[in-house]
This record gives structure tokens, C-alpha cells and sequence, in this order.
């Protein structure tokens, strides 16, 4: 499903199996800060009185996560490279109801 | 800075003192006219409900931390042994474990790849952090944290696994975990949600 996104091929390795990189492109990269709703917020501050999974931010992370790898791919598109290598993954909470997400790669052209 | 905040603040309370009298005001003038009650709810509407929710949570409050108390120790050796029975059956289904932290290119028989990532949040419940502050008054290892954290981890490093196979990966190279504090440390320390997020990554790849 993740395999490739809209036409570029993402991994977190330094190379691509079973491909040959013959051209780098330089550092791209996508980041988004997202927060939920109040009322998520305040079931979240429930759930963590009694411990275990948060699913709203779990939720969260998980949806800015996939905007972050796509804005990332859509700068790979504009400087026309066709994959990312070696992506790697930041996170920082800004406040306990927003997260910012960093998405960050290589991109390449491959054979 | 202090100054400008404290200056916020009384402007604030000044500000809503205001409003109540106004409102109180308008209830006393329309007190016996139709129109007077629904115009009385519209200013009064918002402390209403605030007062209700501080009730409400004056009543749950107490009752859900004796919840956690008693019972979120089990629920996360639980949430430990299901994710651990899980792996066990994925992999007897599978043949193999399939993540792996190496780098890629050692199999040079493979036909595609791509990013595969699975996430959670995990947070201590309040009695378990009354217990790790005591904890750490008295130094040494922090045992609840350590359990819901490792539980948590148990559950992510499934999820890959699982996420793996739905998108028809045969085994996940090049895997790192990752570990995020979903409180920040600008934040005051009360009223704000402790978890700690974990996020596990890796390269599928698919045989020829």
C-alpha cells in the first residue's frame, strides 16, 4: 500500500533492493503540526487516568505522519526524482494536543 | 514577559467579571418578560456548562483513579501477553520473524520495496505515577514505567509486523523504534497528558 507513493518509491534503507541508484538529488523533506479537537482532547485526559493506549493521538500522529511523507514526496516530484532513501523520522510535542512530525530523505534516481 | 501575562490575566478576569454582571444584569431587566429567559440562558450558557463539567469531573475524577488503581496493573501485563501471543501466532503463520534491524542488500533477489510504519501512544495511569514519583524519591528502577513502556513497545513492533503483512511485504528490513514524550517540557506540569509515543519503522520487501 505504502509501496510507492504517487509514483515515487520510499524507503528507510540506503539503497533500494533490487535497484541502482544512479543519481542523488539532494535533501528533501515535509513536516506538518496537527492538534485535535477539544473534545478529543478531553477524552484523551480521561483515558489517561486510568492508563494504557491513547488512541485519539495515537490517531493523530498516525494521519500527520502519512502528510508528512506526502509533502515530503511532493518535493521529491518537483525536483523530479522518481525515489527517497534513507528517510528518517522526527517528532516533537509543541503542546500535549499538537505534535509537529518531520519527515526527511534522500532523493535519487534509480534504474 | 511576566509582567505582560500577569496584565493578560487580570484583564481576563476583569473581562468576564463584566460579562457576568451584564448578564446578571439583563436576567434582572427581562425577568418578567417571555423573551427574558432564553436571552438570560444565551449569556449564562457557557458558565453552565463549565460549572457542570467541573461537577462532573469532581465525581469522575476520584472514581476512575480507584478504577486505575486496581486494575491497570493487570491490564497492561495483559496488553503485554496479548501482543506477545499475537507475535507468536504471526510468526508461526509466517514461517519466520519477520523484522529485521539490518540494512538492506544482502538478498539481491528482490522485486520491490517500500516504507512500512505503525504507531502508538501509551501513557501511565495516575496511580502509576504516584507510585513512580515515590519511586523516585527513593532512587533506582522505575518498575511501573518500565512495564508500560516495554508493553507498549511489545504492541508497536506487532503492529509493524501485522501492517507488514496486510500490505504483502515477505520481511521488513532496516527497522528502528523510536521514542517520543507527547509532553513537553515548556509545559506546565499539571492538567496535561502523559504519554509517551512509539513509532516503529522499516523497509518491506517482497521476493521475486
Amino acid at each position: 500500500m505504502q509501496q510507492v507513493v504517487n509514483g515515487i518509491l520510499v524507503v528507510n534503507t540506503e539503497t533500494i533492493p533490487g535497484k541502482v541508484i544512479t543519481e542523488t538529488m539532494g535533501v528533501v523533506s515535509g513536516s506538518t503540526v496537527r492538534a485535535k479537537n477539544v473534545g478529543k482532547d478531553i477524552f484523551a485526559g480521561l483515558k489517561n487516568i486510568v492508563g494504557g493506549e491513547l488512541t485519539q493521538y495515537t490517531e493523530l500522529l498516525q494521519e500527520s505522519r502519512n502528510e508528512a511523507v506526502g509533502r515530503m514526496v511532493a518535493d521529491a516530484m518537483s525536483i523530479g526524482a522518481t525515489a527517497v532513501v534513507n528517510v528518517r523520522f522526527a517528532t516533537s510535542a509543541i503542546t500535549a494536543g499538537a505534535a509537529e512530525l518531520f519527515a526527511y530523505g534522500t532523493a535519487v534516481k534509480y534504474e | 514577559m511576566k509582567t505582560s501575562i500577569a496584565n493578560f490575566r487580570l484583564f481576563s478576569i476583569l473581562a468576564i467579571m463584566a460579562f457576568v454582571t451584564f448578564s446578571f444584569n439583563v436576567v434582572a431587566q427581562g425577568g418578567g418578560e417571555e423573551e427574558g429567559l432564553p436571552l438570560a440562558l444565551i449569556f449564562l450558557l457557557p458558565f453552565i456548562l463549565l460549572s457542570l463539567f467541573g461537577i462532573v469531573w469532581m465525581i469522575l475524577w476520584p472514581a476512575m483513579f480507584v478504577w486505575g488503581a486496581v486494575f491497570s496493573g493487570a491490564k497492561v501485563e495483559r496488553m503485554h501477553e496479548e501482543a506477545n501471543q499475537r507475535r507468536d501466532s504471526l510468526s508461526k503463520r509466517m514461517g519466520r520473524e519477520i523484522l529485521n534491524s539490518i540494512d538492506g542488500g544482502y538478498r539481491t533477489d528482490v522485486s520491490s520495496a517500500g516504507l512500512v510504519h505503525a504507531n502508538g501512544v501509551f501513557g501511565p495511569s495516575h496511580w502509576h505515577l504516584m507510585i513512580g514519583f515515590v519511586n523516585n524519591l527513593i532512587g533506582g528502577s522505575v518498575t511501573v514505567f518500565q512495564q508500560v513502556i516495554s508493553a507498549g513497545r511489545a504492541e508497536v513492533m506487532q503492529r509493524l509486523r501485522e501492517q507488514a503483512e496486510e500490505d504483502g511485504w515477505d520481511e521488513v528490513i532496516n527497522v528502528r523504534i523510536d521514542t517520543a514524550s507527547m509532553t513537553p517540557q515548556s509545559s506546565n506540569t499539571r492538567n496535561t497528558v502523559r504519554g509517551v509515543e512509539i513509532f516503529a519503522y522499516g523497509t518491506g520487501i517482497k521476493y521475486e
